[in-house]
């Protein structure tokens, strides 16, 4: 058995657009420790939530992965045949989606959403399925009258609460959250991530939770990935990357984003500038046209993902001026001046 | 609660347009060229017969006591007497209804079935051949003219190849027990056969292309992407969920499409002595029977109505959104 | 004089643009090319057409012309029972039948635009009892309506026009009404309000321009319907005997028993040209939709 539940190697993800085609994710390598919650983040457009589909591998009809390995377990499901996929989804991997309003069947009630997958995806009969909804929802703190209630009649914190007891529905090992908290409110963020975070140890399961909000990652996040341009820029132990940032996007990410514990950090500073169109990326490092400490060999080079400290990965070529950037990238004047 | 309230407001909407439908019809009959005695007495009565439904329909009294005699008389269901037939035109008129309603209805499921299929096979196959070819004849059928479909379909099927009967509901001199073993009996369907066909090859195309583009937008949702990621099968995926979606809307047109249908009726029983309420409309209006022609428009215009209801109703039990909410 | 020579393409041209008509969807391209075909056969049919479509002809022999096969003694779609040639009747049978659709299609289209800008752009009780009207509209069985009424006035093919002027705006009322709801939501209408815009500037300045291309699309169904509808009360023998439309002729061939006769010469071809102008609005309606609704995609 290895430490790592999954590791993604050298991940590329393409979309057929028009003649062309965009690679959206370009080589993309992390890993997910079992037990572990591991934090995908990055703006919207980097790749991510591309990512966390890919390692489902119910993607866009006009999207394919076009290279690279995703181990999980030890194997390669990448390329295993779509029979030996569709006999792990759900039952390995599971999935909570952004917007448990869409993602749920307006016309079935929740039970026969659960009983759907525990039927027919876990082998249950009625009546083990029956008892199982009922402790799904004690799982997750709905009382089990409401079973019978259709999507619409939940609030959204409760359909996300669903839609993790769903998630959870055939005790998977991997548990990819796609945003799952970005449509709430702070109040009810903070409960339902507590709530990801108690069962998760309960269950001992591994997570990766996808967000553009860099504050849910320090929240809950053991590990952390930081995605720029369908690459991973920063890589490493969620304290690590987030105290002692290496990578001049994760610095200015940082200062832009309110902390969701509710402690003030000063003030909030955006980076300038959008991503780059992936159907032409910059060449060297794709961070570049943004990044006030970018020098001449970034324009023209791709910066490898090296481990500055041992766990610790950063794709910078100035990762060894890390310590002095950081105090840099601290002050205001650093990014509007860039501006 | 709020929507037993909703059905209960569009219920008294739609009472309201049957009143207003009632009033223009009565206007128009009383109002249009020609003598308005003659839209409820026939010349060749004899003088006490007239003087009879004089009294009866107020028609020497002015035009707004008239209007509401007219209205006392339609609530008894008193709809006056046939000049053709001699006799009540409501009894006639309910007598031809079932005609008229196993028409429509048996081609209507025929057309909703073979529409609903082929319009989730159409979305499913989205941008193949097949789609290319099939929308626009699909559209073609509804461009068609009823009667000319079932004038070839006559043509073909009856005169040149002998497979179906002309027109009527039985052969002549037929006789049976019970309007029940008429219409179970071989007979009848053969008779039915065609003109049940020419509507329902018109019909197909709404709910064809209804389904069609339903599940194309279903199709996009997320609940259905999520239904793959749970690894269910894909009948699962696209049955269960994109389709029974998809569904909701096609099945609140049925009953619009029972109301249309209805009018199309008109020319279809017209081609196939189809004897139902559209051809006596037809009959009695060419043979100037005002009461019988008012009263076969008036029952088009209730189940017309009424179906416009029933859609509402349908659509409300069928989706839990507005049935929960 | 001159000026208005000058000005009057450019103004032509820009109604063309505003109407964004779908050139390129193949389908679209090809109703716009039937209706083009039947528009040029409807006002040169004197010159098409071979003989007068009411004239009782004659054979060189003095024998009546009944009944020929397409082609015999040089009729080429044949010749009616009563000795009369088909093809020139399907050729006058275009006029009719446009002169139908179109005025039916403008009367349709323009009295459901007031109708749909009026109340959605005032609202209150002007909407509602416009609305009101529309389901009453509605509640009118359209065929019937039509016998019944074609049956009161003197036979005429303005019954047809007449008919589906008094209902069938119904459906185009609510959909532009909604699109003009739309509009109005979007900031404009109240920004030129607070300019000092009068009501009827903003919309004839703002919101018409808007709403034309669906005028123009209810229209193109509207054609179809009229020609559809005016077939089948000529069938149903309510039509004017004076004019020939296909569906006199195919009242006439039913009334003949061309059906036993397997005459297919005979009332297949209006058939088929009732086909092909009604599916023609469609197509190009097809395109339309494509072009508005983007999002609805194919």
């Amino acid at each position: 058995m290895t430490a790592n539940l999954l590791s993604v190697r050298d991940l590329k993800v393409s979309y057929r657009v028009g003649n062309g085609h965009i690679d959206a994710v370009d080589g993309a390598s992390f890993d997910v420790p079992r037990g572990s919650i591991v934090g995908l983040v990055g703006e919207s457009g980097c790749g991510k939530t591309t990512v966390a589909r890919a390692l489902t591998r119910v993607i866009a009809d006009n999207a394919r992965i076009t290279g690279g390995q995703i181990l999980f377990d030890g194997k390669d499901i990448a390329a295993i045949p779509e029979r030996q996929m569709n006999a792990l989804r759900w039952r390995d991997i599971a999935f909570i989606p952004q917007s448990a309003m869409n993602s749920l069947d307006p016309v079935y009630t929740v039970e026969y959403q659960l009983n759907e997958v525990l039927r027919r995806r876990g082998g249950l009969s009625a009546r083990e399925a029956r008892m199982r909804c009922e402790s799904l929802f004690e799982m997750v703190g709905i009382e089990k009258g409401r079973l019978r209630d259709y999507p619409h009649q939940f609030s959204g914190g409760m359909r996300q609460r669903v839609a993790i007891a769903l998630a959870l529905a055939l005790n998977p090992k991997l548990v990819i959250a796609d945003e799952p908290v970005t449509a709430l409110d702070v109040i009810v963020q903070r409960q339902i991530l507590d709530q990801l975070r108690e069962l998760q140890t309960m269950l001992g399961i591994s997570v990766i939770l996808v967000t553009h909000d860099i504050s849910v990652v320090a929240y809950i996040c053991d590990r952390t990935v930081v995605m720029y341009a369908g690459r991973v820029a920063e890589a490493g132990p969620m304290a690590g990357v987030l105290t002692r940032p290496a990578h001049p996007y994760t610095m200015g990410l940082r200062n832009a984003f309110p902390d969701l514990a509710g402690a003030a950090s000063g003030t909030l500073t955006p980076i300038d500038g959008a991503p780059p169109n992936l159907a032409e990326p910059p060449p060297g490092c794709r961070f570049a046209p943004r990044c006030p400490f970018s020098i001449e060999v970034c324009s023209t080079e791709s910066p490898p993902l090296a481990e500055i400290v041992p766990d610790h990965r950063v794709a910078c070529h100035r990762a060894s001026e890390a310590p002095v950037l950081r105090e840099i990238a601290a002050r205001t004047e650093t990014w509007l001046a860039h501006a | 609660m709020s929507h037993l309230k909703a059905v209960a407001s569009r219920t008294l909407q739609l009472a309201l347009v049957l009143w207003a439908v009632v009033t223009i019809l009565f206007l128009m009959f009383r109002l249009m060229p020609g003598n308005p005695m003659a839209a409820y007495i026939d010349p060749t009565f004899t003088v006490e017969q007239q003087q009879a439904l004089m009294a009866q329909f107020g028609l020497d009294k002015p035009l707004w006591e008239q209007y509401f005699i007219y209205l006392g008389n339609l609530l008894q269901g008193e709809l006056g007497q046939s000049f053709r037939y001699r006799e009540p035109v409501a009894e006639r008129i309910f007598a031809l209804l079932p005609n008229t309603l196993i028409l429509t209805f048996s081609s209507l499921f025929v057309a909703y079935a073979f529409g609903i299929l082929a319009g989730a096979y159409l979305a499913w196959r989205r941008g193949s051949a097949v789609e290319n070819a099939a929308i626009p004849l699909v559209l073609m059928t509804r461009a068609m003219p009823e009667f000319w479909l079932g004038m070839v379909l006559l043509a073909v099927f009856s005169f040149w190849l002998g497979w179906f009967p002309a027109g009527g509901t039985r052969p002549a001199g037929a006789d049976y027990d019970s309007l029940w073993a008429l219409y179970t009996s071989r007979d009848f369907l053969s008779y039915l056969a065609l003109p049940a066909l020419t509507l329902a090859i018109y019909s197909q195309g709404l709910p064809l292309l209804l389904m069609r583009s339903n599940m194309l937008d279903v199709m996009k949702e997320d609940f259905v992407t999520m239904a793959r990621i749970k690894g269910l099968s894909n009948w699962t995926v696209v049955v269960r969920h994109a389709a029974r979606n998809a569904l909701l809307p096609v099945m609140t047109s049925f009953a619009i499409a029972v109301g249309y249908q209805l009018q199309g009726n008109v020319v279809v029983e017209s081609i196939f002595s189809w004897p139902g309420l559209g051809r006596e409309l037809v009959n009695a209006v060419s043979a100037s029977d005002y009461p019988l022609a008012q009263g076969a428009f008036l029952m088009i215009a209730v189940v017309v109505i009424l179906m416009n209801l029933i859609a509402d109703m349908l659509y409300a039990l069928l989706d839990p959104r507005i049935s929960h909410a | 004089m001159h000026d208005l020579a000058l000005q009057k393409p450019g103004l032509v041209g820009r109604m063309f643009r505003s109407l964004k008509l779908p050139l390129s969807d193949p389908f679209a391209v090809f109703g716009l090319a039937v209706y083009a075909t039947f528009l040029l056969t409807a006002i040169f049919a004197d010159a098409i057409a071979p003989y007068d479509p009411t004239e009782i002809l004659y054979t060189p022999e003095y024998e009546l012309a009944s009944d020929l096969r397409p082609g015999e003694q040089g009729f080429i779609l044949g010749t009616t029972s009563l000795g009369r040639d088909i093809f020139s009747q399907i050729v006058y049978g275009t006029r009719s039948a446009l002169i139908i659709g179109i005025t039916a299609a403008f009367m349709v289209a323009l009295i459901g635009s007031v109708v749909g800008l009026v109340s959605g752009y005032f609202g209150g009780w002007v909407d509602a009892v416009l609305m009101r009207l529309a389901d009453i509209a509605f509640g009118i069985p359209f065929l019937p309506f039509v016998i019944v009424l074609a049956a009161f006035l003197e036979p005429s093919i303005w019954n047809v026009v007449l008919a589906m002027a008094l209902v069938l705006w119904r459906d185009t009322g609510r959909v532009i009404r909604s699109q003009v709801l739309t509009l109005r939501s979007r900031g404009y209408v109240d920004a030129a309000r607070v300019c000092g815009s009068s009501d009827l500037k903003i919309i004839l300045r703002h919101i018409a321009p808007n709403i034309l291309p669906l005028s123009f699309l209810y229209g193109s169904i509207a054609i179809g319907w009229a020609i559809l509808t005016e077939a089948s009360i000529s069938f149903l023998g309510f039509g004017d005997p004076q004019s020939i439309s296909w569906g006199y002729m195919l009242q006439d061939a039913f009334a003949s028993q061309a059906l036993a006769k397997q005459a297919y010469y005979w009332f297949v071809p209006p058939g088929i040209c009732i086909i092909l102008v009604v599916s023609a609005g469609f197509f190009i309606t097809r395109g339309y939709e494509n072009l508005l609704f983007p999002k609805l995609g194919r």
